[in-house]
Formats: structure tokens, sequence, C-alpha cells
């Protein structure tokens, strides 16, 4: 139960970091923006700094995972900026950097199939439908607002009960860092090798490659990889052996004689492949819904995005009865 | 058993940083996102700002994923992708519908929806 960061730093950091968002909201009259922009900063550089010291202190020896402060640092800036600028524009562009710097967080964390989604679907895509609506939606300068805003982009509205209410819940969820919570524990992890067990295929390629490069312990083009026998009969599954790293290999096509192989060693996981698997084999029902999902709001924006077509009551009578006299002529 | 880092899949990454930093990067994102969703007045920053809070639950999402060296989380993730470009899909098409009808993005002129 050891605090992570001193409470009154903490909270001094999060009291100024209201005042510095607070200020830099956009507001009628007076400008604050870059002032309440320092002092922000200033805030979360120092609970930063505060959580980095912390990590010396421990990990002792040189500033560790520099990337993660730097990221962590651009991305809540750039939010911040995003939040505060009054044109949409520069709020959008803002918000990529602040994409950009998450994914740089997440490649810290080893989510490498997650930082490039991120920035094709996030950056690529939404983001870009984004800004065609902000230039589609825009009202064309007239004479006397050239250079300006609209007002509700200028004026922010209850900036003061907002930034109360943001920051008292944002001290409340950082209170962990404060009190400190008991190390929680970690269950049984998933392990790499299992998955891999279930590609037989892909050892199978990584056996072979390695006879092809000339080096020992790969399985020649004749063999191929044992599987069990079914009780009527049918082969089964494959035989591999997690805990040692083995696979039977069939040396002959229909003699009965195997030999053990190990992997290869440097046969390893990739990301793509690990969350692809949990993502089939645990979440087949969430895929259905997440394409249903998708079709609705296909469906949806279409529907919504069709022109309406008034046609008076009098022309469809009138098309009516030359469709039906037509009709009647050609019968 | 336990399983070493190079076992489960994942590469030595988080040696010195704890959860609770990439769960205060996130807080501190979320509790923007909110700010902004409730100050700024123009339809699409709006929804600009929900998804910044997208984006934090992301972070916190990967964050416990690594902690637990499960991969769900991530899977949550890709989750959210999907609801977050459905969602971009149909709320931007009801702001385009809604600035043909008033010609503004303010969106407190819509804050009394009669009829």
């Amino acid at each position: 139960m050891e605090a992570v960061i001193s409470p009154i730093i903490l909270y001094a950091m999060i009291v100024l970091g209201a005042l510095g968002v607070l200020l830099s909201l956009p507001r009628a009259r007076a400008n604050f923006a870059l002032p309440g922009f320092l002092i922000g900063a200033t805030a979360g550089g120092v609970v930063l700094l505060a959580l980095a010291s912390k990590a010396v202190a421990e990990g002792g020896g040189g500033l560790p995972n520099l990337y993660f402060y730097l990221f962590g640092f651009v991305a809540l800036a750039s939010g911040l900026r995003m939040i505060t600028h009054p044109k949409p524009v520069y709020s959008a562009l803002y918000f990529i950097m602040t994409i950009l710097a998450t994914c740089g967080l997440f490649l810290i964390l080893s989510a490498v199939f997650m930082a490039a989604a991120l920035v094709i679907i996030y950056a690529g895509a939404i983001l870009i439908t984004y800004l065609f609506v902000i230039m589609l939606a825009t009202q064309s300068p007239t004479e006397e607002m050239v250079e300006e805003q609209p007002v509700f982009d200028r004026v922010a509205r209850e900036p003061v009960l907002a930034t109360i209410s943001g920051f008292l819940l944002l001290a409340m969820l950082s209170t962990m860092l404060a009190k400190g919570v008991p190390m929680l524990v970690t269950p049984s992890a998933t392990n790499a090798d299992e998955i891999l067990a279930q590609f037989p295929h892909d050892i199978e390629k990584a056996l072979r490659h390695r006879t092809t490069m000339g080096d020992e312990g790969g399985i020649l083009p004749t063999e191929t990889l044992a599987r069990s026998v079914n009780e009527d009969g049918t082969p089964g599954e494959f035989v591999i052996d997690v805990a040692n790293r083995t696979v039977l290999v069939q040396v002959d096509a229909e003699g009965g004689a195997t030999r053990t192989v190990a992997w290869p060693e440097d046969l390893e996981l990739g990301h793509v492949q690990a969350v692809g698997y949990e993502l089939i084999k645990g979440h087949p029902g969430a895929i259905e819904i997440a394409g249903v999902i998708l079709l609705m709001a296909m469906v949806g924006s279409v529907v919504l995005a069709r022109k309406h077509m008034q046609i008076d009551e009098d022309a469809k009578r009138a098309q009516a009865q030359s469709l039906a006299s037509r009709e009647g002529a050609s019968s | 058993m336990m399983t070493t880092l190079a076992q489960s899949g994942f590469p030595e990454a988080m040696t010195t940083l704890t959860l609770y930093h990439y769960l205060f990067i996130s807080a501190v994102m979320f509790t923007l996102g909110l700010i902004g969703f409730i100050t700024r007045r123009n339809l699409i920053v709006m929804f600009l700002c929900t998804e910044m809070m997208f984006q934090a639950s992301g972070i916190a999402l990967v964050a416990f994923s690594r902690f637990y060296l499960e991969y769900t989380g991530q899977v949550f993730v890709i989750f959210v992708l999907t609801i977050a470009a459905a969602e971009a899909a149909l709320a931007l098409a009801l702001v385009v519908l809604l600035f043909k009808r008033n010609e503004t993005l303010d969106g407190s002129v819509w804050s009394l929806l009669k009829g």
C-alpha cells in the first residue's frame, strides 16, 4: 500500500491544472489562452516528473522509459489545446496529435497491432471524415465577420462549473496514486506457447524453413507432423508437447515410424496472431454484434443522407392516371 | 506456475512503470474530454471530445491488458474502435442534416427540440 505520488503534490497540481484549463477555455472578452495553457502544462509536467522521480528512486539509475513521459505529455497537452482551440479544424488536427501520442503509449505497452489500427482507423478514417464535415458545415464568411469565429465557438458554456466537476472527477480517479492500491494479483497469464500450439502449420512451416536454410533440427519435405488417431480410426489432433516445446514428426507416410523434433528457438508468437486468436476464439458473438452495428450505422447514414422528394398530390394523381390509361391501352 | 514475460508473449516493456502511470494519463484525458464536451458549443467539437473519451478508455484497457498479460483488453479496444467508427458515421450525418436545416453548428440552438 505504498503511495505512488505524494498526495499534497497530486491535489495541488490537480487544482493548478483546473485553473489552467479554466483560463485557457475560450471566453468572451479577454483571452487568457496562453497563460492558461502554460499553467496547465506546468501542472501536468510536475505530476509526470513526480511520477518519474518515484520510478527513478525504485528502478535506480537513469530515467526509465523516457518515451512514456514524452508521449504522455504530448497527448495531454494537445488534448488540452484541442478542447480550448476556438477553430474546429485546429481542434481536429490537435486530436490527431493526441492519437499519435496515444499510439506511442500503446507501443510502449507492446500493443503493436492496436497502435497500427489506431493510426489507420482514427487518424486515417474517422478524423478525415470529421475534417470533411467541418469544412462542409461552416458558414461562408460574410463582410462583417472576416477573420472571426462565430460566437458559439468563441465563448465557452459554463466554464467554471464544468472545470470544477471535471477535476473533482479527476481527483477521485487519481486518489489511487496518492493512497496506493494493494498490488492486484496477476491471474494465470496467457501462455504464448499454448496459443502457438494452436497453429501447428506455423510450427511446420518454421521447421521446413530450417531445412531449407540448411540448419540442423528441421524436417524434410517428405516428413509431416504426426497426428494422433481417434477411436474410429480417423486422424485426430497434432501431437504437440507444449511443456517441452516439441512436436512428433511422421517420418514415413504410411508407416508408424516417428521422431520427436524440438521447435525452433526463435519461433515466437506474433502480436497480431495472438490478438486475432483471442478475438476469434474468445468473442465470436461480439464480432457478429459489431457487424450488425456497422450495418445499422451504414443503413442509418444512408437513410439520413437521402433526399426527400416533395411530390405534390396533383402530380402524383396525374401520373397514376396516365399509367392506368397506358395499361388499359395495351391490354 | 509463474509465467515469465517472454513465455507470455509480451516483450519486456513495463519495467519501472506501474499500471497507475497509464491509468493517470487515461483519467486526465477522460477529464479533458468531459470538460470539452460540456463547455464547447460547436456540435462537431463536442463529438470530437467524445472520441477523446473513447481514447482514454482505450489507454486504460490496453494498460490493463498488459498488466494482466491477457489479450482480452486489446480485443475490447478493437470493439471500441468499431463503435467509434459507427458513431462517427451516424453523428456526422446528423450534424450535416442539422446544419442544413438551421445554418448553424451551435449545439444550444437544438436544446429545445419540439415536434
